[in-house]
């Protein structure tokens, strides 16, 4: 049997995770068309996954090494490598059996500078993926997000509210302008295309809806639909279900930061009470970073 | 040529729930082959290409009174249409109240607006207050050449391989499987003579499989069945071994997988225990043959 033979190197990181489904949420929830390069980097802290469209759009799921039962890392330098995400999500789709949680081994490189999985939870049966990484040719632009002046434009929405009104959205497409305003507090998006549409967050009028606002002047950016519309397409079930929200910055020159949580804490071990209140070393943090399509300075 | 029988409720249960379902998956048209102690589903026994499967079972695993006759030492052959199978056993099996009264046989009749008599597998099921009769279109039966040329392709086909390792975790397996399947079109298998079967798709950027160790061993692990490291390892189809996995709708209690003599074929033989025992019910048995593909190609 051929089993993946290790280097007798030692290999820069080996780590066990035992929530694959989870890790599968939070790297889904990047994935917004088929085919995706992303980056890979490892550090002391964590592992960092990073994708990129067009130099307008960049997503990071941030893995801290606290997700992982065990994380050991010696390198020295911090490695990056590329990876598909498709198949990194696929393979890693292969260990999750429904109503069993598996504990798995991830290795990186493997003799051929693979990135190596293997489950480890039983004796009498193993699964292996070997996936072949690429040298990252590209140096991941760098989108500075910046805040836009001292008090930070931000608001903080449920993740689904924000899902529906951007998928809402598809029918004028084309590009969307948002604005955030303190008089009276609400976030507005606009589209305007094939017809015009209008969503309206009003901060008083549901104290559900927008958890948190702050905001000290007007500002209004457009963003491209398809990018915008990457940045919630994906968001996992479990992120609904937890009723977790999504937290959206309008950086300096308009970049919007959006940040989603997804829990990667096993079910079974997952308990939720009743303010929904989960250890943040469960959580998995995602950033979307979107440029806007011209800057509006106000 | 004559044939009639009384399905009993054991024997539509077994047809209706979990053989038919499967058989109907693995293709759409099938032979059934009727002796004088048997009877058999079998797919792909006179086409060389193609997930081979063998259903069989006792006569009393299906049937009440068993009654045939035919010139050919009281063997009959044909082939059918599955779904229409399984339609009528489904409608029969909704409308019988009476146990044991689902009566079978085989006849020919003027279909409407044809001078020529067809051959029909007729149904009659006797509800509380109705009778139903349903007829099935089957083909000509086959002719005593081919009914041979049949006999002969089964006998090859029983040949069981040396050594068996079963997996009992059948859902595990198939889950797996049916994520792998995404990765490529050839399956690597690799059965070892201490009870593993190993399973492998590669593509250009990513190797996925599974191992599974210490699995029960049927058979002889004799020297000349292995190869220098002590398993034989072959390629198949994945398309094929996917199908053959829909077997499981037959509710299967393990699976034996195997390599044929000469590395020709893989062979996994399903394994049905006697309900509510670890007994195998030896009046079932059902196996499937899949072709091997060549490595070079």
């Amino acid at each position: 049997m051929s089993s993946p033979s290790m280097d007798a190197t030692i290999p820069d990181l080996v780590c066990q995770l035992d929530t694959v489904q989870g890790f599968v949420d939070a790297l889904t929830s990047v994935r917004w068309k088929r085919h995706q390069d992303a980056v890979v980097e490892l550090s002391e802290h964590g592992v960092v996954l990073i994708v990129e469209d067009t130099g307008c759009l960049q997503a990071k799921v941030y893995l801290q090494k606290e997700l992982f039962v065990n994380y050991e890392y010696t390198a020295e330098a911090r490695p990056r490598f590329g990876v598909s995400l498709g198949l990194l999500v696929d393979s890693l789709n292969t260990f999750s059996v429904p109503g069993h949680s598996s504990l798995i081994e991830l290795r990186y490189p493997g003799p051929d500078m693979q990135l190596l999985l293997k489950s480890i939870d039983s004796l009498d049966a193993c699964i292996y993926a070997e996936i072949r990484t690429r040298i990252p040719d590209t140096i991941s632009s760098d989108f500075n997000f910046e805040p836009a002046g001292t008090t930070p434009l931000s608001f903080t929405v449920k993740s689904a509210a924000l899902k529906e009104a951007i998928d809402d959205l598809e029918w004028p497409g084309s590009s969307i302008k948002i604005t955030v305003q303190p008089t009276p507090p609400s976030v507005t998006f606009r589209g305007e295309g094939h017809g015009d549409l209008q969503i309206d967050f009003m901060y008083y009028a549901n104290t559900d809806l927008l958890a948190a606002f702050s905001c000290d002047r007007e500002v209004s950016h457009r963003y491209k639909y398809k990018f915008l519309r990457a940045t919630t397409s994906s968001i996992p079930s479990s992120v609904v279900k937890d009723n977790r929200g999504s937290k959206v910055t309008v950086g300096r020159g308009g970049i919007l930061k959006v940040q989603h949580l997804v829990s990667v804490a096993r079910p079974a071990h997952s308990h939720i009470d009743s303010a929904g209140y989960q250890p943040p070393s469960r959580i998995a943090y995602i950033e979307f970073f979107v440029k806007p399509e011209e800057v509006d300075d106000d | 040529m004559k044939f009639k029988a009384f399905l009993t409720e054991n024997g539509v249960t077994l047809l209706e729930r979990r053989f038919i379902p499967a058989f109907e998956k693995m293709g759409k048209i099938c032979h059934v082959y009727l002796t004088r102690d048997h009877i058999f589903f079998l797919h792909n026994l006179l086409t060389n290409d193609g997930v081979q499967s063998i259903a069989q079972f006792r006569k009393d695993a299906l049937f009440s009174e068993y009654r045939i006759s035919s010139q050919n030492e009281d063997r009959i052959a044909f082939s059918l249409d599955l779904s229409l199978l399984l339609r009528a056993l489904r409608s029969a099996a909704a409308i019988s109240s009476a146990v044991d009264r689902l009566q079978i046989k085989l006849v020919k009749k003027l279909p409407p607006s044809s001078t020529n008599p067809m051959p029909f597998l007729s149904f009659e099921t006797k509800g509380y207050a109705s009778a139903v009769i349903q007829d099935i279109p089957i083909s000509k039966p086959l002719s005593r050449a081919q009914l041979l040329e049949l006999q002969t392709a089964l006998d090859d086909a029983q040949d069981l391989p040396r050594t068996l390792v079963g997996v009992s975790e059948l859902d595990r397996l198939s889950n797996f499987v049916e994520r792998m399947k995404q990765l490529g079109d050839v399956m690597g298998v690799e059965i070892g003579k201490n009870g593993e079967l190993g399973l492998k798709v590669s593509s250009s950027l990513v190797t996925l499989g599974a191992e599974f160790k210490r699995l029960m061993i049927v058979g002889e692990d004799s020297e000349e069945s292995n190869n220098g490291d002590g398993g034989m390892s072959v390629l198949v189809s994945m398309k094929h071994f996917v199908k053959c996995l829909q077997c499981l709708l037959a509710k299967p209690d393990c699976a034996f997988y195997g390599v044929g003599s000469h590395g020709g074929s893989l062979t996994v033989v399903f394994q049905f225990f006697v309900p509510g025992s670890r007994q195998t019910d030896k009046s079932i048995s059902f196996h499937c043959r899949l072709p091997v593909l060549d490595p070079g190609s």
